[in-house]
């Protein structure tokens, strides 16, 4: 089975390793996601772009399995990928949560660590890679709102998973933070791990993303690299702002 | 299929999972508010007990006959219990409902679907960190015991067993209650009032409708109150522990089908009704079992060992038609006092009302309401009695064997016991709770060894 997706020549060369067919969900008489499909390249990162409320989180739990979809299929390195088998090779990471919040940092980081057999050494560069260190005594609560996204993210590098899905990773970070995440998630997809980002900051999405999906009420307009979808919105040398506004 | 993924995720160890969910029990304040509470109520319950079964010691110090009624299961250990049921009843939801709906409503609940156990797994294993809660909150009931052993009061290891596996049940029948009213609700605030609804509605069942004929009668058995009666009276009853061992399993099944987000309802749904279909088929074959063992010391679930024996020789099958209503008292005697006793000695005995509608206010001008007809091996009888004194000989002339001889000795002596109870509220009300309050305190501390491996990288 194939999906009639576009795709970029810079990431053609590395494998397909996922592939979203015609993914629908709808409450009611709103419609979610509208027959989304796409593919995800290995050791890519990938930006799923849109506003508040264009369907990037809908996406995402669909895709991880954590929300039933209505219709649609996916493919991992082209063999079915059902639902219950989703989290053996996809973590996804949702946004805004502050997870077992009234446990310390240190047992929720230790948790994780020994559910994916991580050794203390592994959980300690992780612990130095998102500067959690000087909160590992604190409550999850007590964490404010940077901390509590540098957990998250500490929790998603502890997963072996090959397939991460981060929905809006660099909310709540201020500059320089953001550029620090930005570098470590480039350097996580260098070894090997891809990743999907949802952002809907564009400025951020276009430092750190290899390819985007633009996303607007449900729908994807438009799938590429910035040279690729400035090509298809007939736009010269302008930022993914100018593309995105041109596309949806 | 072929494997999604060469290096796909493996089942994890479940340790980490029991552990964090250990902590996640015990990190709340619902565990140690309960505990705090339970100190006070059982305390005093149990030093009301102990007075009142002392003043009746002293009455019966020059009287043996009225000393071998005194039982320390009837006299202390069921109200002591009685007093921890009340509050398990009440606050024990809030534990386990803490184990699910905390996660539920923060959003964790979607990191948790996706580690790699199944989620039936995830379900055991917070049954089993409540359970653990449940063995923590027993406590200030177990103390009381201790300090009944050490007022010289007798215990009797079978019947205390038997009483603390009925309150063991009883607490976990609760908790995966709360578990799956957790999973299906909302918020924790739903869930709670859910499985109130569930156990207050249990008394009211136990209150408004016992006794009353017909459909009543039967709804009323479904209270939770009633699964820990038989217990209380010392008989431990094979088919009632396999019906609520198949409850709380249906009910944490339940809670499993409705945990996991990712799942549709019409799916839900489906695997609800298979799950539901399944353990009703076990709890309605489960009150078809009839094995039970009558280990209260004093034997009050059991005619006397020789007529035990007697009764066991008797093979063909005995029926009983009572023109009695349900709801009248008499009934309930005969049911404890004959009937209970002869279904559990005898093969084949078979009892029906005369008329299962029918009333007491209907009745009384029926000449034969209240009696009872007993049917065996072709031959009849009548009687209105409701010991079995008079009952057995009737039955050994329908058979036509003689009555046995009953067995010399081995008569209950009964434990008459007057203790200066009042040393024991200093314990309950002053250093069991300081007791807690430190272990509270304890759980509070931040995990300080673990924390100097991981500040310094690994290489401590």
């Amino acid at each position: 089975m194939t999906f009639a997706v576009a795709r970029s020549p810079v990431v053609e060369r590395s494998p397909v390793l996922m592939q979203v067919g015609a993914l629908t969900k709808r409450y009611r008489d709103q419609t979610a996601l509208a027959g989304v499909s796409f593919e995800v390249h290995a050791g890519e990162v990938l930006g799923l772009i849109g506003p508040n409320g264009s369907g990037k989180t809908t996406l995402l739990e669909a895709v991880a399995g954590v929300l039933p979809a209505d219709a649609g299929d996916i493919l991992w390195r082209d063999a079915p990928l059902p639902v219950g088998r989703r989290r053996d090779v996809i973590f996804y990471l949702p946004d805004g949560l502050r997870p077992w919040d009234d446990q310390f940092v240190s047992r929720v980081l230790a948790f994780f660590a020994a559910v994916y057999g991580r050794s203390e050494e592994e959980l300690g560069d992780t612990v130095r890679a998102v500067g959690l260190s000087p909160v590992l005594g604190k409550r999850v609560l007590a964490l404010s709102k940077g901390y509590g996204r540098r957990l998250m993210l500490a929790l998603a590098l502890l997963t072996p998973h090959p397939l991460l899905l981060l929905d809006e990773p660099f909310d709540g970070f201020d500059l320089r933070q953001t550029r620090e995440v930005m570098t470590l998630l480039r350097r996580v997809a260098t070894n090997g791990r891809t990743l999907v980002l949802a952002i809907h900051q564009l400025a951020d999405a276009e430092r750190v993303c290899d390819r985007f999906i633009l996303l607007a009420g449900g729908a994807v307009r438009g799938i590429g690299t910035l040279a690729e979808l400035r090509a298809a919105a007939k736009l010269g040398t302008v930022g993914l702002e100018e593309v995105f506004l041109a596309l949806t | 299929m072929r494997s999604p993924e060469a290096a796909a995720v493996h089942r994890a160890a479940l340790g980490p999972l029991l552990v964090k969910e250990l902590w996640g029990v015990v990190a709340g304040r619902a565990l140690w508010t309960m505990l705090l509470i339970l100190c006070p109520i059982v305390g005093y319950s149990f030093v009301q007990a102990v007075s009142l079964y002392g003043e009746a010691s002293a009455a019966a110090a020059d009287a043996p006959v009225l000393a071998s009624g005194l039982s320390p299961l009837d006299g202390v250990l069921v109200p002591t219990f009685g007093a921890f049921y009340v509050t398990v009843t009440l606050l024990f939801p809030f534990v386990a409902i803490r184990a699910l709906g905390r996660e539920k409503e923060s959003g964790t609940l979607r990191l948790l679907v996706q580690l790699p156990y199944r989620v039936p797994t995830l379900v055991a294993a917070k049954l089993a960190a409540v359970a653990a809660a449940w063995f923590i909150a027993i406590v200030p009931a177990l103390s009381a015991l201790a300090l009944w052993a050490g007022f010289g009061g007798h215990l009797h290891a079978a019947e205390t067993l038997n009483l603390l596996l009925g309150h063991l049940l009883y607490g976990l029948l609760i908790a995966a209650i709360a578990l799956f009213a957790a999973a299906i609700a909302e918020s924790s605030a739903t869930a709670a009032i859910i499985t109130l609804a569930v156990t207050i509605g249990s008394w009211i069942l136990d209150f408004a409708l016992a006794g009353q004929p017909g459909l009543f009668e039967w709804i009323s058995r479904v209270s939770l109150t009633q699964a820990l009666r038989p217990f209380e009276q010392g008989l431990f009853s094979v088919g009632l522990v396999i019906a609520t061992l198949a409850a709380i399993a249906g009910f944490a099944a339940l809670a499993a089908v409705w945990l996991h987000p990712g799942v549709a309802l019409r799916d839900k749904l489906v695997r609800s009704l298979l799950v539901v279909a399944a353990a009703g088929a076990v709890v309605l074959s489960a009150t078809q079992v009839r094995t039970a063992i009558d280990v209260a010391e004093d034997r009050r679930n059991s005619f006397p060992p020789a007529d035990e024996r007697a009764l066991k020789e008797l093979r063909e099958p005995l029926v009983i038609t009572v023109h009695l209503a349900p709801e009248d008292p008499r009934y309930a005697d005969l049911r404890r006092n004959v009937l209970a006793k002869l279904e559990r000695a005898m093969a084949n005995v078979t009892v029906r009302l005369a008329s299962s509608g029918q009333s007491m206010v209907g009745s009384t001008s029926d000449p034969s309401y209240g009696e009872v007809e007993y049917v065996y091996g072709g031959r009849s009888d009548r009687s209105r009695s409701t010991s079995h004194r008079e009952i057995l000989p009737l039955l050994y002339g329908l058979a036509g064997v003689p009555p046995p001889a009953p067995d010399p000795g081995g008569d209950y002596p009964g434990y008459p016991l007057v203790a200066k109870v009042q040393a024991a509220l200093p314990w309950f009300l002053g250093v069991l709770p300081i007791l807690i309050i430190l272990a509270w305190w304890w759980s509070c501390r931040p995990p300080r060894i673990r924390l100097r491996h991981l500040e310094e990288g690994g290489k401590a």
